[in-house]
């Protein structure tokens, strides 16, 4: 507390103010160490004898110190030294109420409200007596006033809900509080005392959800602006849609990843094939004098549709075990991870196709009618990879260790599919039985279509064709049996 | 009230080891769980690790099966609210951000015409259109959570979201999680975090070794689960 000097007999005009000294009575009734407090407001009306605070307050003390005589001896003194002061009235009412004269109480708080009725105070002891006495319906009508009286305090606003709360009106407290919280949003027992209102009610929900707009502020409630979602695709139609889209993006985007990784980009589509070819036109052309006249060109048209497949299996071939956190996360059928692989080989053997007929032309070979039947052998290509890298994909994550047989497998093909010799130099007993092989068979066609300049065998290629698109079909049904076996399988 | 998604004596249980030399021996992620999800609500779980609630999230969502039980689904579109899905380093945010769209279930079109907002909401500016991996992780865990909460499906099973990028962010990103949950969406929660639990959610389940062990209003599920655990570890 400040400190100030202070001699009796001082003219008050000389005191410093009185309310400097306030609070060091209101330090003892905070701690309701009410006759402390009397005591020291008896001590500050000897120098303030004319402040009507000292009086008031010091009957105040007394009465919640239960010295309710030594109360009514100082409010018979103020009731004559001030009695145009409110607090004449309303702490002689309570005075009343702590010894149960409920009529003299009332008769206090009539004069009051007459006198009095810009005063606060005044309608909320005349709730409070109301309510003492049982009569809500007068409590409700003095909490109204109280809250009319003095629209931008909190109190009147917030005893008037408290009074629903006492008397288990739960309904009536929600809206009570909301009105707090219209008026008052900062204040906290708009929200939590709702909250209490609420789970009485038996709706947790509606509680937490007051809770929560306490913490985060009320627009969370607004619903004219919801967090928007997108509309939820539930049809087959647009599952099939948003499925093909899908891997067409995915694979897409690979494809910009891999160039972004890289130095030369996309030049290496053009590139890879080329050093392939190179090595094997070294190796069979010149260092085993296998090639002839036009190796470089009979190289590249079985070497190109080869790399084709040999890279849709072997980029499709584990791709459900390396998806195995898409799979557990959104769920995605695990048939989109074989489908993107292939795409996405395929998509880099587009150029590389395109550049082989350019070079082809160039090379004298004219195109004709006969390169229609171009479209035919890449459909069949095209079924055959898809079959055969799906069902590969499908087998590995049941049979991890058929991962280390892939490379072995391809390499085994490669040799087996006529890449870097012609299948007519091999003993004429066993070239049906070679182009069983449905690789080798596809090399002969295009190298018909390219260098032969003839259309190839039409009736087996539908053969093949059938049979590889019946494969395709089956290993697709397979995969939707198993939809719910692969998340499984790769994590265990 | 019906509830949306039944699940009676359900059981997972995972390979543990086992190969044509070994014998294969099992492990019981999921015992007997029961459970109703109830339209509108936000539904906790809690447990200790290893108590199977991120095998629960992945059979409510569809994921996978069980091996024992029946789950129903009435109708309800469910997915996991997946941060990150897909996130390939070497493409921009504008890509990661459509892809990661598109993989949780909507058309490129739809997730492109959220771009924007996307783009505001993640308060990348210009890195948007740069390569992921030249963000931060803060930066990046603010594209994955700005896709998600964006162009996330009505039902959403959450688990372990809430501690997104920096201060600042977070308290965004929650309050965006908060808001969601206020709307009539039906949210399945797991945290470890009980505070936030208590906070948000409607209805706790415990788990413990694969069974629901207890069920009520999160006060009194965190408070007996907190004293059984002080009470077993002393």
């Amino acid at each position: 507390m400040q400190q100030h000097t202070y001699h009796d007999g001082d003219p008050q005009d000389q005191l410093p103010k009185p309310d400097d000294f306030f609070s060091w009575p209101q330090d003892a009734a905070h701690k309701h160490e009410w006759k402390e407090s009397a005591s020291r407001w008896a001590v500050l009306r000897k120098a303030y004898p004319n402040h009507p605070a000292t009086w008031f307050q010091g009957a105040n003390a007394h009465m919640e110190a239960g010295e309710l005589n030594k109360a009514e001896n100082l409010l018979v003194f103020c009731r004559e030294q001030f009695p145009n002061h409110p607090n004449s009235l309303i702490f002689s009412a309570t005075l009343a109420m702590h010894r149960h004269k409920w009529d003299m109480a009332k008769k206090y708080l009539a004069v009051a409200r007459e006198r009095h009725s810009d005063n606060l105070q005044t309608w909320l002891n005349s709730a409070e007596c109301a309510e003492k006495n049982d009569n809500i319906d007068q409590a409700v009508a003095f909490y109204e006033s109280a809250c009319h009286c003095t629209p931008s305090q909190a109190t009147p606003f917030i005893q008037y809900a408290e009074l629903f709360m006492r008397t288990e009106r739960w309904e009536e407290a929600l809206i009570r509080w909301e009105i707090v919280r219209e008026h008052f949003p900062k204040i906290t027992a708009g929200f939590t005392r709702a909250a209490d209102a609420s789970l009485k009610l038996g709706r947790p929900m509606e509680a937490r959800k007051l809770l929560l707009t306490h913490q985060y502020g009320t627009d969370i409630l607004n619903t004219e602006h919801p967090p928007q979602s997108l509309p939820s695709q539930k049809n087959t139609y647009t599952d099939t849609v948003n499925f093909l889209e899908l891997i067409w993006t995915k694979a897409a985007f690979n494809l910009r990843s891999e160039v972004n990784r890289n130095y030369l980009s996309y030049g290496w589509w053009v590139l890879e094939p080329l050093l392939h070819m190179a090595v094997f036109y070294v190796v069979f052309g010149h260092l085993m004098q296998r090639g002839g006249e036009n190796f470089p060109i009979f190289l590249l048209t079985g070497l190109i549709p080869w790399m084709w497949f040999m890279k849709s299996v072997s980029s499709s071939s584990s791709s459900i075990l390396s998806g195995q956190n898409l799979m557990l996360q959104v769920g995605l059928p695990s048939s989109i991870f074989p489908l993107i692989g292939i795409l996405q080989a395929s998509m880099k053997q587009v150029p590389i196709f395109a550049l082989l007929c350019v070079f082809v032309w160039s090379q004298g070979y004219s195109p004709g009618s006969h390169w229609w039947a171009l479209i035919p052998v890449i459909i069949v290509q095209t079924l055959l990879t898809i079959s055969f890298s799906c069902t590969v994909a499908a087998i590995i994550p049941f049979a991890r260790d058929l991962t280390y047989l892939v490379p072995t497998g391809l390499t085994f093909l490669m040799f087996l599919s006529g890449i870097f010799y012609d299948y007519r130099t091999i003993s004429a007993d066993w070239q049906e039985l070679f182009l069983m092989n449905p690789i080798a068979f596809l090399l002969k066609c295009y190298r018909e279509i390219f260098i032969d300049q003839i259309v190839p065998d039409l009736h087996t290629l539908l053969l093949w064709g059938l049979g590889s698109g019946a494969a395709c079909l089956l290993i697709l049904l397979a995969y939707k049996h198993l939809r719910y076996v692969y998340p499984r399988i790769v994590m265990e | 009230m019906e509830p949306l998604i039944s699940l009676h004596n359900v059981g997972v249980h995972y390979k543990r080891s086992g190969n044509v030399f070994r014998r294969r021996s099992f492990f019981e992620a999921l015992k007997s769980i029961t459970l109703d999800i109830f339209p509108g609500e936000t539904l906790g779980i809690i447990g200790k690790n290893g108590a199977g609630k991120s095998t629960l999230l992945r059979l409510i969502s569809g994921v996978i099966k069980p091996d024992t039980g029946k789950i129903i689904n009435r109708g309800a579109s469910v997915s996991l609210l997946a941060l990150q899905v897909g996130f390939d380093p070497n493409l921009s945010g504008r890509d990661n951000a459509i892809l990661s769209g598109m993989l949780q279930g909507h058309s490129r079109f739809d997730v492109e015409e959220k771009l924007d907002e996307i783009h505001e909401y993640s308060e990348l500016g210009d890195f948007f259109n740069e390569p992921v991996r030249t963000y931060s992780t803060g930066m990046r865990a603010r594209l994955g959570f700005s896709v998600s909460i964006i162009i996330s499906p009505d039902i959403l099973l959450v688990d372990e979201v809430l501690s997104v990028g920096d201060l600042q962010f977070r308290q965004k990103a929650e309050r965006s999680m908060v808001r969601r949950f206020q709307s009539k969406q039906t949210v399945v929660l797991i945290s470890h975090s009980h505070h936030q639990i208590a906070r948000l959610c409607d209805r706790v389940i415990l788990l413990e070794n694969g069974t629901n062990v207890l069920e009520g209003l999160p006060r009194n599920v965190i408070d007996i689960y907190t004293k059984s655990h002080s009470a077993a570890a002393r």
